[in-house]
Protein backbone atom coordinates (compact mmCIF):
# COMPACT_ATOMS: atom_id res chain seq x y z
CA UNK A 1 0.00 0.00 0.00
CA UNK A 2 1.30 3.12 -1.11
CA UNK A 3 0.71 7.28 -0.10
CA UNK A 4 1.70 9.85 -1.65
CA UNK A 5 1.82 13.24 1.02
CA UNK A 6 2.42 15.60 -1.80
CA UNK A 7 -0.67 14.78 -3.30
CA UNK A 8 -3.97 17.32 -3.27
CA UNK A 9 -5.88 14.43 -2.47
CA UNK A 10 -6.33 13.98 1.35
CA UNK A 11 -4.60 10.72 2.53
CA UNK A 12 -7.89 9.24 4.26
CA UNK A 13 -9.10 9.11 1.00
CA UNK A 14 -6.02 7.97 -1.08
CA UNK A 15 -5.96 5.01 1.72
CA UNK A 16 -9.61 4.27 1.03
CA UNK A 17 -8.79 4.14 -2.59
CA UNK A 18 -5.93 1.68 -1.85
CA UNK A 19 -7.82 -0.71 0.54
CA UNK A 20 -10.43 -0.38 -1.52
CA UNK A 21 -8.22 -1.79 -4.68
CA UNK A 22 -6.72 -4.02 -2.21
CA UNK A 23 -10.27 -6.01 -1.65
CA UNK A 24 -10.95 -6.07 -5.34
CA UNK A 25 -7.56 -7.58 -6.56
CA UNK A 26 -7.91 -10.07 -3.81
CA UNK A 27 -5.06 -8.98 -1.45
CA UNK A 28 -7.79 -9.08 1.47
CA UNK A 29 -10.70 -11.76 0.65
CA UNK A 30 -13.92 -11.38 2.63
CA UNK A 31 -13.78 -12.64 6.46
CA UNK A 32 -10.68 -11.45 6.94
CA UNK A 33 -9.21 -9.13 8.84
CA UNK A 34 -7.62 -5.46 7.98
CA UNK A 35 -4.58 -4.21 10.05
CA UNK A 36 -4.91 -2.35 12.99
CA UNK A 37 -4.87 1.07 12.94
CA UNK A 38 -1.80 1.33 15.10
CA UNK A 39 0.05 -0.76 12.57
CA UNK A 40 -1.19 0.68 9.51
CA UNK A 41 -0.52 3.94 10.97
CA UNK A 42 3.16 3.16 11.59
CA UNK A 43 3.40 1.59 7.77
CA UNK A 44 2.34 4.16 6.19
CA UNK A 45 3.90 7.04 8.43
CA UNK A 46 0.54 8.67 8.60
CA UNK A 47 -1.10 10.42 11.69
CA UNK A 48 -3.46 7.29 13.44
CA UNK A 49 -6.60 9.53 13.46
CA UNK A 50 -5.91 9.91 9.40
CA UNK A 51 -6.34 5.91 9.56
CA UNK A 52 -9.55 6.05 11.74
CA UNK A 53 -11.20 8.07 8.81
CA UNK A 54 -10.32 6.49 6.45
CA UNK A 55 -11.67 3.17 7.94
CA UNK A 56 -14.99 5.14 9.33
CA UNK A 57 -15.69 5.62 5.85
CA UNK A 58 -14.70 1.95 4.27
CA UNK A 59 -17.32 0.81 7.45
CA UNK A 60 -19.98 3.63 6.23
CA UNK A 61 -19.55 2.39 2.66
CA UNK A 62 -20.09 -1.61 3.67
CA UNK A 63 -17.00 -2.92 2.07
CA UNK A 64 -15.46 -3.94 5.90
CA UNK A 65 -17.77 -4.54 9.04
CA UNK A 66 -16.67 -3.87 12.68
CA UNK A 67 -16.39 -6.74 14.77
CA UNK A 68 -17.19 -5.34 18.17
CA UNK A 69 -13.79 -5.41 20.54
CA UNK A 70 -11.61 -7.26 17.71
CA UNK A 71 -11.63 -5.20 14.53
CA UNK A 72 -12.61 -4.34 10.78
CA UNK A 73 -13.49 -7.23 8.37
CA UNK A 74 -13.65 -7.04 4.50
CA UNK A 75 -17.73 -7.67 4.03
CA UNK A 76 -18.13 -10.52 1.30
CA UNK A 77 -19.21 -9.66 -2.20
CA UNK A 78 -22.56 -10.21 -1.91
CA UNK A 79 -23.30 -7.78 1.12
CA UNK A 80 -20.59 -4.79 -0.76
CA UNK A 81 -22.31 -5.53 -4.46
CA UNK A 82 -25.93 -5.58 -2.51
CA UNK A 83 -24.96 -1.91 -1.31
CA UNK A 84 -23.40 -1.12 -4.24
CA UNK A 85 -26.70 -2.08 -6.58
CA UNK A 86 -29.02 -0.70 -3.92
CA UNK A 87 -26.71 3.18 -4.34
CA UNK A 88 -27.38 2.83 -7.90
CA UNK A 89 -31.46 2.21 -7.64
CA UNK A 90 -31.19 5.11 -5.38
CA UNK A 91 -29.17 7.57 -7.55
CA UNK A 92 -31.30 6.43 -10.48
CA UNK A 93 -33.85 7.72 -8.58
CA UNK A 94 -32.68 10.99 -7.94
CA UNK A 95 -31.87 11.63 -11.12
CA UNK A 96 -35.53 11.35 -12.03
CA UNK A 97 -36.04 13.57 -9.41
CA UNK A 98 -33.32 16.36 -10.25
CA UNK A 99 -35.27 15.80 -13.94
CA UNK A 100 -38.71 16.84 -12.75
CA UNK A 101 -36.67 19.54 -10.86
CA UNK A 102 -35.08 21.09 -13.75
CA UNK A 103 -38.18 20.74 -15.86
CA UNK A 104 -39.85 23.25 -13.49
CA UNK A 105 -37.76 25.39 -13.52
CA UNK A 106 -36.25 25.35 -10.39
CA UNK A 107 -32.58 26.46 -9.70
CA UNK A 108 -30.18 23.98 -8.44
CA UNK A 109 -29.69 25.15 -4.74
CA UNK A 110 -33.49 25.04 -4.91
CA UNK A 111 -33.51 20.78 -5.94
CA UNK A 112 -30.52 20.45 -3.00
CA UNK A 113 -32.60 21.91 -0.16
CA UNK A 114 -35.75 19.64 -0.90
CA UNK A 115 -33.43 16.55 -0.89
CA UNK A 116 -32.33 17.81 2.56
CA UNK A 117 -35.53 18.47 3.30
CA UNK A 118 -36.66 14.39 2.16
CA UNK A 119 -33.94 13.44 3.89
CA UNK A 120 -34.31 14.96 7.41
CA UNK A 121 -37.94 14.07 7.47
CA UNK A 122 -37.52 10.42 6.57
CA UNK A 123 -34.82 10.20 9.15
CA UNK A 124 -37.01 12.38 11.86
CA UNK A 125 -39.81 9.76 10.99
CA UNK A 126 -37.37 7.00 11.81
CA UNK A 127 -36.18 8.73 15.17
CA UNK A 128 -40.04 8.51 16.51
CA UNK A 129 -40.66 5.26 15.03
CA UNK A 130 -37.89 3.46 17.24
CA UNK B 1 -18.04 26.87 31.24
CA UNK B 2 -14.93 28.79 30.24
CA UNK B 3 -13.02 26.52 32.74
CA UNK B 4 -13.76 23.19 31.34
CA UNK B 5 -13.28 24.49 28.11
CA UNK B 6 -9.70 25.28 28.79
CA UNK B 7 -9.30 22.36 31.01
CA UNK B 8 -9.10 20.43 27.82
CA UNK B 9 -6.65 23.04 26.38
CA UNK B 10 -3.15 21.45 25.83
CA UNK B 11 -1.80 24.46 24.65
CA UNK B 12 -3.00 27.82 25.00
CA UNK B 13 -1.69 31.48 23.53
CA UNK B 14 -3.72 34.00 24.76
CA UNK B 15 -3.50 37.99 22.86
CA UNK B 16 0.11 37.25 22.70
CA UNK B 17 2.42 39.90 21.51
CA UNK B 18 6.48 40.01 21.52
CA UNK B 19 8.68 42.56 19.98
CA UNK B 20 12.33 42.87 19.27
CA UNK B 21 12.99 46.72 19.17
CA UNK B 22 10.38 48.06 16.78
CA UNK B 23 9.96 44.90 15.20
CA UNK B 24 6.60 42.81 15.65
CA UNK B 25 7.58 38.93 15.48
CA UNK B 26 4.52 37.71 17.17
CA UNK B 27 1.34 40.33 16.64
CA UNK B 28 -1.60 39.63 19.01
CA UNK B 29 -1.66 35.49 18.28
CA UNK B 30 -4.26 33.45 20.15
CA UNK B 31 -3.67 29.59 19.23
CA UNK B 32 -5.27 27.22 21.13
CA UNK B 33 -5.01 22.94 20.75
CA UNK B 34 -6.92 20.52 22.10
CA UNK B 35 -5.58 17.63 24.21
CA UNK B 36 -4.75 14.63 21.87
CA UNK B 37 -4.44 17.28 18.36
CA UNK B 38 -1.28 17.05 16.57
CA UNK B 39 -0.75 20.68 15.28
CA UNK B 40 1.55 21.56 12.29
CA UNK B 41 2.80 25.08 12.47
CA UNK B 42 3.45 26.49 8.67
CA UNK B 43 4.80 29.74 7.81
CA UNK B 44 7.75 32.05 5.34
CA UNK B 45 11.01 32.07 7.29
CA UNK B 46 10.56 35.47 9.29
CA UNK B 47 7.03 34.88 10.06
CA UNK B 48 7.32 34.40 13.87
CA UNK B 49 7.71 30.13 14.08
CA UNK B 50 10.38 29.91 15.91
CA UNK B 51 9.34 33.03 18.59
CA UNK B 52 6.01 31.38 19.20
CA UNK B 53 7.79 28.39 20.12
CA UNK B 54 10.03 29.93 22.44
CA UNK B 55 7.33 31.61 24.00
CA UNK B 56 5.43 28.37 24.18
CA UNK B 57 8.42 27.01 26.04
CA UNK B 58 8.99 29.81 28.26
CA UNK B 59 12.34 31.12 26.64
CA UNK B 60 10.54 34.55 25.42
CA UNK B 61 8.13 36.17 27.63
CA UNK B 62 5.41 37.90 25.74
CA UNK B 63 5.05 41.71 26.22
CA UNK B 64 0.77 40.99 26.27
CA UNK B 65 -1.17 38.22 26.89
CA UNK B 66 -0.65 34.70 28.37
CA UNK B 67 0.95 31.55 27.58
CA UNK B 68 -0.39 28.28 29.17
CA UNK B 69 0.73 24.51 28.22
CA UNK B 70 -2.22 22.12 29.95
CA UNK B 71 -3.10 25.25 31.85
CA UNK B 72 0.18 26.21 33.57
CA UNK B 73 1.31 29.26 33.02
CA UNK B 74 4.45 28.78 31.18
CA UNK B 75 6.15 32.05 33.09
CA UNK B 76 4.85 31.52 36.29
CA UNK B 77 5.78 27.93 36.86
CA UNK B 78 8.42 26.60 34.13
CA UNK B 79 9.41 23.83 35.77
CA UNK B 80 6.32 22.66 36.76
CA UNK B 81 5.52 22.96 32.82
CA UNK B 82 8.51 21.33 31.63
CA UNK B 83 8.21 18.14 33.64
CA UNK B 84 4.91 17.42 31.57
CA UNK B 85 6.66 18.33 28.05
CA UNK B 86 8.74 17.02 26.19
CA UNK B 87 10.91 20.05 23.64
CA UNK B 88 13.16 19.19 20.52
CA UNK B 89 14.76 22.53 19.67
CA UNK B 90 15.89 23.85 16.10
CA UNK B 91 19.42 23.11 17.01
CA UNK B 92 20.11 20.70 19.69
CA UNK B 93 21.50 22.17 22.84
CA UNK B 94 23.13 19.43 24.52
CA UNK B 95 26.25 19.33 26.42
CA UNK B 96 28.77 18.16 23.69
CA UNK B 97 31.62 17.05 25.94
CA UNK B 98 29.63 14.78 27.80
CA UNK B 99 29.11 11.27 26.15
CA UNK B 100 25.62 10.07 24.64
CA UNK B 101 24.77 7.62 28.21
CA UNK B 102 25.95 10.09 30.62
CA UNK B 103 23.86 13.02 29.20
CA UNK B 104 20.77 10.62 29.39
CA UNK B 105 22.18 9.76 33.46
CA UNK B 106 22.14 13.69 33.73
CA UNK B 107 18.72 14.55 32.21
CA UNK B 108 17.18 11.64 33.80
CA UNK B 109 17.57 13.46 37.32
CA UNK B 110 15.79 16.50 36.43
CA UNK B 111 12.53 14.14 35.69
CA UNK B 112 10.53 12.24 38.22
CA UNK B 113 8.18 10.44 35.43
CA UNK B 114 11.46 9.09 33.07
CA UNK B 115 10.52 5.94 31.62
CA UNK B 116 13.89 4.11 31.17
CA UNK B 117 11.82 1.10 29.88
CA UNK B 118 11.11 3.77 27.05
CA UNK B 119 14.15 5.38 26.79
CA UNK B 120 15.88 2.02 26.08
CA UNK B 121 13.32 1.70 23.23
CA UNK B 122 14.29 4.60 21.79
CA UNK B 123 17.70 4.33 21.96
CA UNK B 124 17.60 0.89 20.36
CA UNK B 125 15.34 2.32 17.58
CA UNK B 126 17.38 5.11 16.06
CA UNK B 127 20.84 2.66 16.88
CA UNK B 128 22.15 5.64 19.02
CA UNK B 129 25.78 4.45 20.62
CA UNK B 130 25.71 5.53 24.19
CA UNK B 131 29.00 5.51 24.97
CA UNK B 132 29.85 8.44 21.50
CA UNK B 133 31.06 11.22 23.22
CA UNK B 134 27.67 14.27 21.58
CA UNK B 135 30.48 16.29 20.12
CA UNK B 136 31.14 13.52 17.50
CA UNK B 137 27.41 13.12 16.77
CA UNK B 138 26.37 13.56 13.00
CA UNK B 139 23.30 15.76 12.62
CA UNK B 140 20.97 12.92 12.33
CA UNK B 141 22.05 11.46 15.71
CA UNK B 142 22.35 14.72 17.29
CA UNK B 143 18.49 15.21 16.38
CA UNK B 144 17.46 11.79 17.21
CA UNK B 145 19.14 12.13 20.66
CA UNK B 146 17.33 15.30 21.19
CA UNK B 147 13.93 13.60 20.15
CA UNK B 148 15.00 10.62 22.66
CA UNK B 149 15.41 12.89 25.44
CA UNK B 150 12.02 15.14 24.76
CA UNK B 151 10.59 11.82 24.86
CA UNK B 152 12.08 9.27 27.51
CA UNK B 153 10.35 11.59 30.42
CA UNK B 154 6.83 10.22 29.02
CA UNK B 155 5.21 13.84 28.10
CA UNK B 156 1.91 15.10 27.82
CA UNK B 157 3.22 17.49 25.04
CA UNK B 158 5.83 17.51 22.12
CA UNK B 159 6.66 20.71 20.86
CA UNK B 160 9.26 20.19 17.80
CA UNK B 161 11.01 23.62 16.05
CA UNK B 162 11.53 22.60 12.65
CA UNK B 163 12.57 19.08 13.54
CA UNK B 164 13.21 17.21 10.28
CA UNK B 165 15.33 20.17 8.32
CA UNK B 166 18.59 19.80 7.15
CA UNK B 167 17.67 15.92 7.73
CA UNK B 168 18.77 13.33 4.91
CA UNK B 169 15.81 11.42 3.62
CA UNK B 170 16.25 8.16 5.73
CA UNK B 171 17.07 9.86 8.48
CA UNK B 172 13.49 12.05 8.29
CA UNK B 173 12.07 8.34 8.18
CA UNK B 174 13.43 7.41 10.95
CA UNK B 175 12.84 10.72 12.86
CA UNK B 176 9.09 10.68 11.92
CA UNK B 177 8.45 6.76 13.16
CA UNK B 178 9.74 8.02 16.31
CA UNK B 179 7.28 11.35 16.28
CA UNK B 180 4.57 8.85 15.27
CA UNK B 181 5.39 6.28 18.05
CA UNK B 182 4.61 9.41 20.21
CA UNK B 183 1.68 10.49 18.65
CA UNK B 184 0.40 7.25 18.92
CA UNK B 185 0.25 7.02 22.73
CA UNK B 186 -3.38 8.12 24.10
CA UNK B 187 -3.74 11.85 24.30
CA UNK B 188 -0.63 13.32 23.43
CA UNK B 189 -0.65 16.29 21.78
CA UNK B 190 2.17 17.44 19.55
CA UNK B 191 2.93 20.51 18.25
CA UNK B 192 5.82 20.98 15.78
CA UNK B 193 6.87 23.63 13.10
CA UNK B 194 7.97 22.89 9.66
CA UNK B 195 8.59 23.94 6.17
CA UNK B 196 8.35 20.10 4.79
CA UNK B 197 3.98 20.19 3.76
CA UNK B 198 4.50 16.46 3.13
CA UNK B 199 5.30 15.94 7.00
CA UNK B 200 2.57 18.56 7.58
CA UNK B 201 -0.16 16.70 5.78
CA UNK B 202 1.35 12.95 6.94
CA UNK B 203 1.53 13.97 10.67
CA UNK B 204 -0.91 16.73 11.33
CA UNK B 205 -4.77 17.07 12.61
CA UNK B 206 -4.63 20.76 12.12
CA UNK B 207 -2.35 23.04 10.36
CA UNK B 208 -1.75 26.95 10.88
CA UNK B 209 -0.18 29.23 8.83
CA UNK B 210 1.66 32.01 10.75
CA UNK B 211 2.57 35.46 8.46
CA UNK B 212 4.18 38.24 9.84
CA UNK B 213 3.55 36.98 13.68
CA UNK B 214 -0.50 36.31 12.74
CA UNK B 215 -2.53 33.13 12.18
CA UNK B 216 -3.96 33.54 8.79
CA UNK B 217 -5.54 30.01 8.97
CA UNK B 218 -5.80 27.61 11.87
CA UNK B 219 -7.89 24.26 10.35
CA UNK B 220 -8.14 20.70 9.97
CA UNK B 221 -5.41 19.89 7.21
CA UNK B 222 -8.16 16.83 5.52
CA UNK B 223 -10.74 19.48 5.41
CA UNK B 224 -8.72 22.18 4.23
CA UNK B 225 -7.67 19.93 1.21
CA UNK B 226 -11.35 18.82 0.61
CA UNK B 227 -12.69 22.40 0.51
CA UNK B 228 -10.16 23.68 -1.44
CA UNK B 229 -9.52 24.74 -5.27
CA UNK B 230 -7.96 26.18 -7.68
CA UNK B 231 -10.37 27.36 -10.52
CA UNK B 232 -8.86 28.43 -13.99
CA UNK B 233 -11.29 31.04 -16.03
CA UNK B 234 -11.19 32.27 -19.24
CA UNK B 235 -12.82 35.44 -19.50
CA UNK B 236 -14.63 37.19 -22.65
CA UNK B 237 -12.82 39.49 -24.94
CA UNK B 238 -12.64 42.86 -23.31
CA UNK B 239 -14.18 41.93 -19.97
CA UNK B 240 -12.93 41.72 -16.47
CA UNK B 241 -14.01 39.98 -13.44
CA UNK B 242 -17.10 41.55 -11.65
CA UNK B 243 -17.82 39.18 -9.04
CA UNK B 244 -15.74 37.85 -6.56
CA UNK B 245 -16.40 34.79 -4.83
CA UNK B 246 -15.66 34.36 -1.24
CA UNK B 247 -12.75 32.40 0.81
CA UNK B 248 -10.98 34.27 -2.10
CA UNK B 249 -7.64 32.99 -1.08
CA UNK B 250 -5.53 34.51 -4.15
CA UNK B 251 -6.38 35.79 -7.60
CA UNK B 252 -4.41 36.44 -10.80
CA UNK B 253 -4.82 37.50 -13.80
CA UNK B 254 -3.11 37.37 -17.09
CA UNK B 255 -4.29 38.38 -20.74
CA UNK B 256 -8.13 36.66 -20.51
CA UNK B 257 -7.11 33.84 -17.96
CA UNK B 258 -8.18 34.37 -14.20
CA UNK B 259 -6.77 32.08 -12.03
CA UNK B 260 -8.20 31.42 -8.38
CA UNK B 261 -8.15 30.08 -5.06
CA UNK B 262 -11.10 29.74 -3.20
CA UNK B 263 -11.01 27.59 0.53
CA UNK B 264 -14.45 27.26 0.04
CA UNK B 265 -15.58 25.33 -2.71
CA UNK B 266 -19.29 23.98 -3.99
CA UNK B 267 -20.50 23.29 -7.11
CA UNK B 268 -22.87 26.45 -6.69
CA UNK B 269 -19.94 28.62 -6.34
CA UNK B 270 -19.14 27.54 -10.19
CA UNK B 271 -22.91 28.84 -10.95
CA UNK B 272 -22.46 31.79 -9.58
CA UNK B 273 -19.33 32.66 -11.25
CA UNK B 274 -20.56 31.97 -14.63
CA UNK B 275 -23.37 33.46 -14.02
CA UNK B 276 -21.95 36.96 -12.88
CA UNK B 277 -19.10 37.16 -15.02
CA UNK B 278 -18.43 36.87 -19.17
CA UNK B 279 -16.55 33.73 -19.07
CA UNK B 280 -15.69 31.58 -22.10
CA UNK B 281 -14.46 28.21 -19.65
CA UNK B 282 -14.53 27.42 -16.26
CA UNK B 283 -12.62 24.21 -15.30
CA UNK B 284 -11.44 23.53 -11.60
CA UNK B 285 -8.61 21.76 -9.87
CA UNK B 286 -7.44 20.58 -6.75
CA UNK B 287 -4.20 22.06 -4.86
CA UNK B 288 -1.80 20.02 -2.39
CA UNK B 289 -1.04 21.43 0.90
CA UNK B 290 2.11 23.39 -0.22
CA UNK B 291 0.67 24.88 -3.69
CA UNK B 292 -1.92 26.54 -1.29
CA UNK B 293 0.55 27.50 1.43
CA UNK B 294 2.40 29.75 -1.41
CA UNK B 295 -1.12 30.93 -3.01
CA UNK B 296 -2.30 31.81 0.87
CA UNK B 297 1.51 34.14 1.39
CA UNK B 298 1.23 35.24 -2.24
CA UNK B 299 -2.73 36.78 -1.34
CA UNK B 300 -1.94 38.05 2.03
CA UNK B 301 1.59 39.59 0.60
CA UNK B 302 -0.89 41.69 -2.85
CA UNK B 303 -3.17 42.86 -0.15
CA UNK B 304 -0.78 44.05 2.25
Amino acid sequence: MKIDPSSHVPIYLQIVGEIRAAIDAGVFRPGEMLPSLRVLAADLRVNPNTVQRAYDELEREGIVLPRRGVGLFVADRDTRSARGEAEKTVLAAFQRGVQVGQDAGLPPERIRAVFDQALDQALRKGRTRS
Amino acid sequence: MIAEASANLAIELNGVTRRFGKATAVDDLTLRIPQGHTFGLIGPNGAGKSTTIKLLMGILRPQVGYVRILGIDVFAEPSRMKKRVGYVPEVPQMYRWMRVGELIGFCRAFYPTWNDDECARLLDLFALDTGKKVRHLSKGMAAKLSLVLALAHDPEVLILDEPTSGLDPLVREEFLDGVLGAVCKHQRTVLFSSHALEDVHRLADTVGLLYEGRLLLHRGVEELLTSARRIRAVLRDGCLPRYEPPGLVWQHIERREWMLTVSEFTPDLLQTLRKENDLEHLEVMGLNLEELFKDFVKGRKKTT
